[in-house]
């Protein structure tokens, strides 16, 4: 079974993915021969992309930046149970979604929202922004808050499943299998969930999606 | 809210990417250092709950599920079928019945009960176990389960039912005469035990309860004339005779068919047979 795993995912990887794997396992290995501070090494190199898929669950950078740091302790209080069956980031990945999703049910009355500010000094988003508003500055501020509120209502209107989907692939840019891993589920689930997951955030932006 | 929403020239997947772009400012990483410092070594001077050990021991558990769990089904089943005895309260039954009464038990008696208990199921172990109180309901316990096998099973399973008929039947009056030689009062208490059974209804068959109309008509008529035929023959005759010519009044003979056959007149009657 785990063969079969280990098999799966080599075939899958990319050729990138699999060099980081190797070298965070060379981390790991260090870490659980003693040489704790090794850890840090993993916790500055994987620390933006973890909290980036909490926030994106949560909406909520307090709860964002709290669950990140439980998955970093989680993780490492656990370094000696990881035996490399699968890579080092899907195992934190795993422990960061599994306990938000904890934390998201625990806490699914209590909500509130507190965003990040969209960073304009991405290439991609600016050209985004530029493109659904006038050349006006004021304007373009203004519409990009709005743009991001939309955006996150629409993402919280997701079960926590679809949005944990959708998070993976679409924001954090992960591949089927990697999130079939993460979430321990089927590659067919997570394409049906994604389907799903698109449909419904395509009727709740429709005003600002190009037929 | 923008209700006119602008030029419409964006994907999904563009949108999407937007949020990429929310990412938190430099200052937020330094207090995101400091505080997992902390929490680091706030686990490191936290007492471990008593039951982490147990948690790491299911964990190391879970992955033997199959063959843990197919273990508990198979003992779950052995269980099951070593608790479970259908037939045991036939072949128990017996011995403690007779021991009870100081008798002695031929064996292959109970075995052939036993054979033909087992072969009519549960239904007959509780109808065995129904007649355990006194020895003359052993002697039904005995003879009540052949009646129905043997129109169920067959022809073989019929020559196993005579069998153990006769066999039983053959040691009840075996141990009968052994009871009333080894006590002179057997005959009282087994004669107040049967008294029970004596005055119990006898079962009849269905057709033979029915009765035709025709025959309750005929024995009306012959209960209303036999009176006359044997008057004077005995004392309890004449005082049967007398109370069925109290019940012939006049309205009655005049009535249907019986005017045809008796007559009234003056101070005689006169039947026409």
């Amino acid at each position: 079974m785990d063969a079969v795993k280990t098999l799966g995912k080599t075939l899958v990887a990319s050729p990138e993915r699999q060099l980081e794997a190797d070298s965070d396992l060379a981390i790991v290995r260090r870490v659980q021969n003693g040489d704790v501070a090794a850890f840090d090494q993993l916790v500055l190199k994987y620390r933006g992309r973890v909290y980036s898929v909490v926030y994106n669950l949560t909406s909520n950078r307090e709860d964002a930046a709290d669950l990140t740091q439980d998955a970093f302790i989680k993780s490492f209080q656990s370094i000696n149970r990881f035996q490399g069956q699968s890579s080092f980031f899907t195992w934190l990945y795993r422990i960061a979604v599994n306990s938000t999703l904890t934390h998201l049910r625990k806490n699914r009355l209590r909500t509130f929202f507190s965003f990040e500010k969209i960073n304009e000094d991405d290439k991609v988003s600016a050209e985004v922004i530029a493109a659904m508003t006038d050349a006006t500055g004021a304007d373009r501020e203004t519409f990009a808050r709005e743009l991001q509120e939309k955006l996150n209502e629409a993402m919280q209107k997701l079960s926590i499943k679809h949005r944990t989907v959708i998070t993976l692939f679409e924001i954090d840019g992960l591949g089927h299998q990697e999130i079939a891993e993460i979430m321990n589920c089927s590659v067919g689930t997570v394409r049906s969930r994604l389907h799903y997951a698109k449909q419904l955030l395509q009727s709740e932006l429709q005003p600002y999606i190009r037929r | 809210m923008n209700d006119n929403p602008r030029k419409t020239t964006v994907t999904l997947e563009e949108l999407l990417r937007l949020k990429r772009a929310e990412q938190p400012p430099a200052e937020f990483w330094t207090q995101f250092e400091h505080g997992l410092r902390a929490k680091q070594l706030a686990a490191i001077v936290e007492p471990r709950p008593w039951w982490a050990p147990f948690i790491r021991i299911g964990a190391r558990i879970s992955r033997y599920q199959l063959p843990v769990g197919a273990t508990a089904i198979l003992a779950i089943t052995f269980l099951t079928v070593w608790e479970y005895h259908p037939t045991g309260a036939a072949t128990v039954f017996e011995p403690a019945v007779a021991e009870a009464a100081g008798l002695a038990v031929p064996a292959p008696a109970s075995e052939k009960t036993a054979a033909v208990d087992s072969a009519v199921g549960p239904a007959m172990a509780s109808t065995a176990l129904m007649a355990a109180p006194g020895p003359a309901q052993t002697m039904a316990a005995t003879e009540i389960p052949v009646a129905q096998p043997a129109a169920a099973l067959g022809t073989s399973s019929h020559v196993a039912v005579v069998n153990s008929e006769l066999a039983s039947a053959r040691y009840v009056a075996e141990n009968l005469a052994a009871a009333q030689a080894a006590d002179p009062q057997f005959d009282q208490i087994l004669g107040s035990s049967l008294r029970g059974v004596e005055s119990s209804p006898v079962r009849a068959e269905p057709l033979a309860q029915i009765s035709v109309p025709g025959n309750s008509r005929h024995s009306r008529l012959l209960g209303g004339v036999t009176w006359l035929a044997s008057a004077g023959t005995s004392d309890s005759a004449l005082r049967v005779n007398e109370q069925a010519a109290h019940h012939l009044t006049e309205r009655r003979l005049s009535e249907s068919d019986v005017v045809s056959r008796v007559d009234v007149g003056g101070d005689r009657v006169t039947v026409k047979f």
